[in-house]
């Protein structure tokens, strides 16, 4: 039996503080005005999806993903996509479980949409691209070199606790390539599921 | 040169550069639009028995044409201004204050117009540009954020006569990614209404003389104004009859 993976701690750990968190009485309103910034820990479980019959890796494990953005507008949009612009910068951490006990981590900048929703409730969606260091390059068919870049897109939905404290739980796209520098560069795509807390200030 | 030593040369560089370039995106600076108009009132002194009260009947306020709340630091921020002129005796706000009739006061509308123009568009792809770039044209690439003021104020002398006065001031925000901070923001507010309300206060201190307890007599009625209608009056109808009335004496006893 093997013991749990710091991701799947730290993603206790972070629900455990969330759910504590005493509720308020009063109305939460995150108030997001330009140069606010966000940090933010999510963790998920990598799931691989081998969408050629040339792809045979069934890579998977968990994965971390800490994060920096700041609100660069105010709120945009008349309807339902009223929103605010958020930049920022993220480092994903994956820990290859399958086929080899592998690891990857990469830097990716990441702009993500944040909807106005109920106030409380609010859903987003990110766009995030960078390089990606991982060694289980070159020991799969699929990717033939260890320096590869990681692009991912998903959204998720956040549940402001407090005006300035929001747990979040979404979905993402991940693919890994090397951008044609190496062959074979057939890339590695994947779902990633995850949860994780944001803190605004 | 070897590959290997060739990329790691190149991810050295590229490191070094980014940490330069992020370091230097940190700036930001506000750029004041010039007053519309340089005065110098000089200095007014009044007498202390000259001076009367102001009251502060109304602050309204909106943000690109929508009626917003007053904040109580704008209204203490109003008062203070005022209250540095050293016009008025004392000030207050608000429609519960009453005063006696018989006093010499002066009564206080303000009207606060906010503009705000976020440069959103601009910030957005300024915003994907410098991530797309993984953060090496933050220096390059300054944002901004625009705001505007516009103070209206109308003081209306115990007897009825009203003057109008209005500042205006703008002033954007330039800054660059890493030196935005809400702090920021409200900074170019505070820089934008001080302005504002400095260049009102050169207004009002010309008109010292107006404002002076001497400068007209208390009027004593409650009633400043009243609207009379001419009643028409009820023409006997041509066709109507006339009622006989008899009215009898009474019987002496």
């Amino acid at each position: 039996m093997t013991s749990p993976s710091l991701a799947a701690r730290i993603t206790l750990a972070a629900l455990v503080s969330t759910f504590t968190i005493p509720c308020q009485a009063e109305e939460v309103r995150p108030r997001l005005t330009v140069g606010t910034q966000e940090i933010s820990l999510s963790a998920g479980y990598l799931l691989p999806h081998r969408l050629t019959t040339e792809h045979t890796t069934k890579q998977s494990g968990p994965a971390l993903m800490p994060s920096w953005a700041m609100v660069l507008t105010d709120p945009i949009g008349k309807s339902f996509y009223r929103g605010q612009l958020l930049l920022g910068a993220e480092i994903v951490y994956i820990q290859f479980q399958e086929p080899f006990l592998t690891h990857g981590v990469g830097f990716t900048p990441k702009i993500k949409y944040l909807f106005e929703g109920t106030g409380r409730l609010r859903p987003y969606i990110e766009f995030a691209g960078g390089p990606f260091y991982t060694d289980l390059g070159g020991r799969i068919p699929e990717e033939s070199s260890r320096f590869n870049f990681i692009l991912t897109a998903g959204g998720g939905l956040s549940w402001f606790f407090t005006s300035q404290f929001s747990f979040n739980v979404g979905y993402r796209f991940h693919h890994i390539s090397n951008a044609g520098t190496r062959m074979p560069n057939l890339g590695l795509n994947s779902s990633l599921p995850f949860g994780g807390f944001s803190f605004y200030f | 040169m070897n590959p290997n030593t060739l990329r790691r040369v190149t991810f050295w560089c590229w490191a070094t550069v980014s940490i330069l370039l992020t370091a230097t995106g940190c700036s930001r600076w506000i750029e004041m639009a010039p007053p519309s108009e340089m005065l110098d009132p000089g200095a007014q002194q009044i007498a202390r028995d000259e001076q009367v009260p102001l009251i502060i009947d109304v602050v309204h306020t909106t943000r690109n044409g929508s009626p917003q709340h007053t904040s109580v630091e704008m209204q203490q921020r109003i008062l203070g201004s005022l209250a540095e002129i050293g016009l008025f005796s004392h000030l207050s706000s608000g429609t519960h204050v009453e005063s006696p009739s018989n006093d010499k006061i002066v009564r206080a509308k303000i009207l606060l117009s906010e503009t705000i123009d976020p440069h959103a568009g601009g910030a957005a792809w300024k915003g994907i540009v410098i991530g797309a770039s993984m953060y090496t044209l933050t220096p390059f690439l300054p944002l901004e954020y625009g705001y505007a003021a516009n103070v209206t104020l109308e003081l209306e002398r115990w007897d009825g006569q009203v003057k109008r006065y209005e500042g205006r001031s703008a002033g954007t925000a330039r800054y660059q990614l890493f030196g935005a901070t809400p702090i920021m923001i409200e900074e170019l507010k505070g820089h934008v209404t001080e302005s504002c309300l400095n260049e009102l206060a050169k207004q009002i201190i010309r008109d010292t003389a107006f404002y002076t307890a001497s400068s007209a007599p208390i009027s004593r009625s409650d009633i400043r104004t009243v609207s009379i209608r001419r009643l028409s009056p009820r023409t006997p109808d041509a066709s109507s009859t006339p009622i006989p009335i008899s009215v009898s004496a009474p019987a002496d006893r």
